[in-house]
């Protein structure tokens, strides 16, 4: 069976990730392109994205089509509206009270969010038993504790770190040096696994079939 | 000594070309190299594993393309997993650049690789903005949010949403995030609305879920191509008529590893130098 050549998304996709790529070697004018590219399309895919799956459904088609039992969409239609008269210099200041609504909103969400769904269950996660468990338990739970309490030390600034403070607030540094250590190790593998992603595709999805079909033809 | 400082400044662009090889010979020929799973990830997997045929869970694919290498590896093990129990796939999409993309791909992998049937197996309902008020609204009624899937159908029209009003008639909430989302659907869903949450996160997310996971919030997480790598381990053992598959995380692990231990080699071999080098100076030769 004859090997297809890839299809034209394939060439685009591959020219561009190898013209990011060529940044590698130095900044030039074919990196530069590609960034451009890249970040004019998200923009418009973002803008249309949104125009079909939320103002479409969730506000144009039940205020214009039904308006009669979704009269109160008109609420938060000229709420956005009103954010876009920042643009008008005379109208600016209107704009900010679709701003005070929108931030009054996320802080009383955040606010119940954090407190409800962080604070409390990570302390109450801290609160562990140091007896009536395998000893290896205890030594982690042990950890868990002192990391906690060291670190939040070395966070207090309301007196000078002397004495004792001094040693409990540098044992913190080094907890938050291994959790610094083993967040940059993450990092890398993440990193690795785009040049994986990337390179799987440009491999196993446009040089493998553009060399087999030269190859057998 | 001379040839150590000459060493030192090497040109970063032969450092590049050799993780370009060390990246590039694993893939085209893979090594096959054992995948260990941690307990995190096989909470996930046994928690899917003791549901029942008929069940629902509810996948959010809050993240885009620049991430699919380390995530679409898991919704497809995820979803394969849920195909073989039975269990429905409510898709969604909190991220806007390439969610909803990521969603309908996976999705045509599912159906193209074990044949499920869009609107009965699996249901993409699209992207929504709002993030957290879509969240909460979620939790008293799906329609408010999604009146119509992703193809513009209404929801009631949908056999998989009968009988699904909230997240109280699903089984779990899985979200595979990108930036703070993750997040969100534990301290915001789980924590006001009790239902169980895992979290596929990026590798450069993935430390700060382990705090959740300890304190029980999220019942587990899988962190990167890593635990990708994991998940798909687990549902190849537990159905090995998935072995023609493919297993994505599983090959790009073999590069993880080559790659890993390129860099390794470097930043002992820098330190060696660096430290040959100040020895010099100290001595004044």
């Amino acid at each position: 069976m004859p090997v297809q050549l890839p299809g034209f998304g394939e060439w685009v996709a591959a020219f561009l990730t190898l013209a990011v790529f060529s940044f590698l070697y130095r900044d030039n004018v074919i990196y530069r392109v590609a960034e451009s590219v890249f970040a004019g399309i998200s923009f418009g895919y973002y803008v249309g994205l949104a125009r079909i799956n939320t103002l479409q459904p969730n506000l144009f088609e039940p205020l214009f089509g039904d308006f009669s039992n979704h009269w109160i969409l008109i609420f938060p239609f000229v709420l956005g509206v009103m954010l876009y008269l920042r643009y008008v210099p005379k109208l600016a200041w209107i704009s900010n009270w679709s701003l005070a609504i929108y931030i009054g909103y996320y802080i009383g969400v955040n606010l119940t969010q954090r407190l409800h769904g962080e604070i409390l269950p990570q302390a109450k996660g801290t609160m562990l038993p140091l007896a009536g468990e395998p000893f290896g338990q205890i030594l982690c739970n042990l950890v868990v504790i002192v990391g906690v309490v060291t670190v939040l030390v070395y966070f207090f600034f309301s007196s000078p770190h002397r004495g004792p403070l001094k040693v409990t607030a540098k044992l913190g540094i080094y907890f938050l040096m291994i959790s610094f250590g083993a967040s940059f190790g993450y990092t890398v593998m993440g990193r690795i696994s785009l040049l994986i992603g990337r390179l799987t595709f440009v491999v196993n999805d446009w040089a493998r079939p553009v060399v087999q079909s030269v190859i057998g033809s | 000594m001379k040839w150590a400082q000459k060493l030192l400044l090497v040109d970063r662009r032969i450092i590049f070309l050799l993780v370009f090889l060390g990246a590039l010979i694993p893939i085209l020929s893979p090594i096959g190299l054992i995948v260990q799973v941690s307990p995190p990830v096989r909470a996930i997997f046994d928690r899917v594993e003791r549901m029942q045929a008929g069940d629902a869970i509810l996948l959010s694919f809050d993240y885009g393309p620049s991430d699919g290498p380390e995530l679409d590896p898991m919704a497809n093990a995820i979803l394969r997993h849920c195909n073989k129990k039975g269990i429905k796939v409510l898709g969604i999409s909190l991220f806007p650049l390439g969610g909803v993309d990521m969603a309908f791909a996976r999705m045509a992998d599912l159906t193209r690789d074990l044949g499920g049937q869009n609107g009965i197996d699996w249901v993409n309902l699209g992207y929504k903005d709002g993030g957290q008020a879509a969240m909460k609204l979620m939790g008293e009624d799906f329609t408010a949010v999604f009146p119509t899937d992703a193809d513009g159908v209404p929801i009631e029209e949908i056999p998989l949403m009968q009988g699904i009003r909230n997240y109280g008639d699903l089984e779990m909430a899985i979200s595979l995030a990108t930036s703070v989302l993750g997040e969100w659907w534990i301290n915001l869903v789980n924590a006001q609305f009790g239902i169980d949450v895992a979290v596929g996160s990026t590798a450069v997310s993935a430390p700060k879920y382990y705090a959740y996971v300890e304190a029980k919030q999220a019942i587990g997480v899988m962190g990167g191509m890593k635990g990708a790598s994991e998940y798909e381990e687990l549902v190849e053992r537990a159905y090995p008529d998935l072995a023609g598959l493919s297993r994505t995380a599983t090959v790009g692990m073999d590069v993880q590893s080559i790659v890993h231990l390129v860099i390794i080699f470097f930043i002992i071999f820098g330190n060696i130098m660096y430290v040959l080098t100040q020895r010099t100076r100290r001595e004044g030769i």
